[in-house]
């Protein structure tokens, strides 16, 4: 279960919004006890792909680093990815698996028409084969 | 001791520390005491065969040892070594080489479609790697878009400036009332994700053009052409031949249609079957002729049919067959197709090597409207004005009767464009005459008609009966 609280997720949807034609991506930051895990900041990260954006993303693994020693200033914990399907809807893609890591939760929004839509969140496996929802809530205010 | 920092996930492994301190000269040692230390973190780092997962970046303070010496970059013990996957994905699942298989809900969804031999499974896989680029979301678009959406067809681009106008609804099945004033592109891909949302759209708000039809037709295998004029039609068999991509084409003629497969494998192509565009103006557009409203269904199921086919690669296409539908008699015909070895674009020899100027090439700027001169028109507020006046003077609608029975201005005379030549005894050559049809055309050739005959002040209304209706009186129905 991934729990995101009302600040990230306003800051997740706007940035898929804005960057909308094109996926946008990021980094979710909280903690985890157990099987539940908090998400308290999110941070935007820049889409570094050098293929079509609306269709594709990639994180600069610096980038990422950079995220992960931030929540570890904050005493906070790296735990998601996210990222946006424009004008279709939130799956996990053979892309995304094929790219993915079975380390955090990766949630995907959806927006459609330039607004959100909906949005999942899926765990992948180690082999990248096949990833699992994962429950997902958000608060909206 | 260097110091590895542990991501969350794998904290569970190493007893929720979030980092360890590691003796090892190198990085690859260091990763294996960490593995002897932790076992359990061994898979999530290193696959079956002993090497770091693809997905696995290792960096020593901020250089990712790629680029230093990978494994045997050399540790002094005051560093810190940071495991950082990469992360990228998209939503073009569909374009990667699919390892893809169907999901539950799709084999349900698809399962009229698996229990046929012709199908199966490996057909409808490959139904939803397709990628299909349609031309224009209109009357041949709108049932391509449906079936094609409902076949699972995996990839849909839809190219289309134009919105919904209600005139539209007659025949565009895939747009509802609800829809007048929306983008087409738009309304057409939410009525095909209803159908089945686990087709990805693409749509390009744009009119195809010379310089960006190869580039939106690029990632496609099929080109669908559901185009409504002759420019946009040279130019999509132009860009499929160059691209070698088959063009499923159909056309469509108040209650006749046309449809054929172009540019598949050594078959013709629209240029073949037609070298030159038909003189501007001489055949109409649905617009200017009207259509039947199910007649685009017609052909537009065919278009859909010839594209599922090619994709299963079953069954015998349209290639090198004309095919001839004609509504009012409910009749089929077929007419042989050769590809022509002279032909400028698919031929032996080909002359036309890139996409040229499709406007220019069928003598038409700026629609179908020969440019007329100034101070040869004159706008439907100033006729308003003289009709109020009570001017001396002919206003000649040149629409055909039926027409004339939908919408006419008061105190207008009629004569049809095609009995003009033969009545013209009926007007004064001293008389100023103001000519008007639907949009300006057809009052465009009977001012040039009249003027050649001695008529000395004529007028064509800019945007005829349509115009007046927009600026003049709205009461003025519009067809």
């Amino acid at each position: 279960m991934i729990v995101i609280e009302t600040k990230p997720w306003q800051a997740m949807v706007l940035h898929a919004e804005r960057v909308y034609p094109n996926e946008c991506c990021g980094a979710m930051l909280g903690h985890q006890q157990g099987e539940r895990k908090t998400v308290t900041e999110a941070i935007p990260l820049e889409n570094s792909s050098e293929r079509e954006q609306r269709e594709h993303y990639e994180i600069k693994p610096e980038d990422l680093l950079a995220a992960d020693r931030a929540a570890r200033e904050r005493g906070l914990d790296l735990i998601g990815i996210f990222h946006s399907h424009p004008d279709c809807d939130a799956y996990f893609s053979d892309t995304d698996l094929k790219n993915s890591c079975p380390w955090y939760s990766f949630v995907v929004l959806s927006v459609k028409n330039g607004k959100f839509d909906h949005g999942n969140s899926f765990i992948p496996d180690p082999d990248q084969t096949r990833a699992d929802r994962e429950d997902i809530s958000w608060q909206k205010s | 001791m260097a110091k590895i920092l542990i991501p969350t996930a794998l904290r569970q492994f190493t007893e929720l520390q979030d980092s360890v301190d590691i003796a090892g000269a190198t990085v690859g040692e260091a990763l294996s005491q960490l593995t002897a230390k932790y076992p359990n973190i061994k898979k999530n780092l290193f696959n079956d065969a002993g090497k770091l997962r693809s997905f696995v970046n290792v960096y020593v303070n901020d250089e990712d040892i790629r680029y230093l010496d990978r494994e045997q970059t050399e540790l002094q013990g005051d560093e810190t070594v940071s495991i950082v996957p990469s992360i990228a994905g998209g939503a073009s699942g569909i374009a990667e080489p699919a390892t893809a298989a169907l999901t539950n809900e799709e084999i349900a969804r698809y399962s009229r479609h698996l229990i046929l031999p012709e199908v199966g499974m490996d057909g409808q896989l490959k139904l939803k790697q397709a990628k299909v680029a349609m031309i224009g979301a209109g009357g041949l678009g709108a049932p391509l878009g449906l079936y094609l959406a409902a076949a699972g067809i995996g990839r849909i681009g839809i190219v289309d400036f134009d919105v919904v106008d209600a005139s539209n609804l007659q025949r565009q099945v895939i747009h509802g009332t609800n829809d007048i004033g929306r983008r087409k592109i738009d309304s057409a891909a939410d009525r095909m994700r209803q159908i089945n949302p686990n087709v990805v759209i693409d749509k390009y708000d744009t009119g195809l053009t010379s310089q960006n039809a190869l580039e939106i037709l690029r990632p496609y295998d099929i080109v669908v052409d559901g185009t409504d004029n002759f420019p946009t039609r040279y130019l999509v068999n132009d860009a499929c031949v160059l691209l070698n991509k088959p063009n499923v084409y159909g056309s469509i003629f108040r209650f006749e249609g046309q449809a054929t497969v172009f540019a598949y494998e050594d078959g013709p192509c629209y240029r073949c079957l037609y070298p030159e565009p038909p003189p501007p103006g001489l055949i109409p557009s649905c617009a200017e002729g009207g259509v039947l409203g199910i007649l685009p269904g017609m052909i537009g199921v065919i278009q859909a049919t010839e594209t599922v086919k090619l994709i299963l690669g079953v069954g015998q296409t349209l290639k090198n067959r004309l095919l001839l539908y004609d509504a009012l008699n409910m009749q089929f015909r077929e007419l042989k197709l050769r590809r022509d070895r002279e032909c400028p674009v698919c031929g032996d020899h080909p002359t036309v090597t890139k996409l040229i100027d499709y406007q220019q090439f069928c003598g038409v700027y700026e629609g179908t409207n020969p440019a007329p001169n100034a101070g040869e028109v004159i706008d439907p507020i100033e006729v308003k004005a003289k009709l109020d006046r009570g001017d001396s003077f002919t206003l000649l609608d040149v629409r055909e009767p039926h027409e004339y029975q939908i919408a006419k201005i008061p105190g207008s005379l009629l004569i049809p464009l095609g009995e003009l030549p033969k009545r013209l005894n009926e007007l004064n050559p001293a008389a100023e005459v103001v000519t008007q049809c639907k949009s300006g055309a057809r009052s465009q050739k009977a001012l040039e008609l009249l003027k050649q005959n001695g008529f000395g002040n004529v007028r064509n209304m800019t945007g005829g009966i349509t115009a007046w209706s927009d600026k003049v009186d709205p009461s003025v129905p519009k067809y």
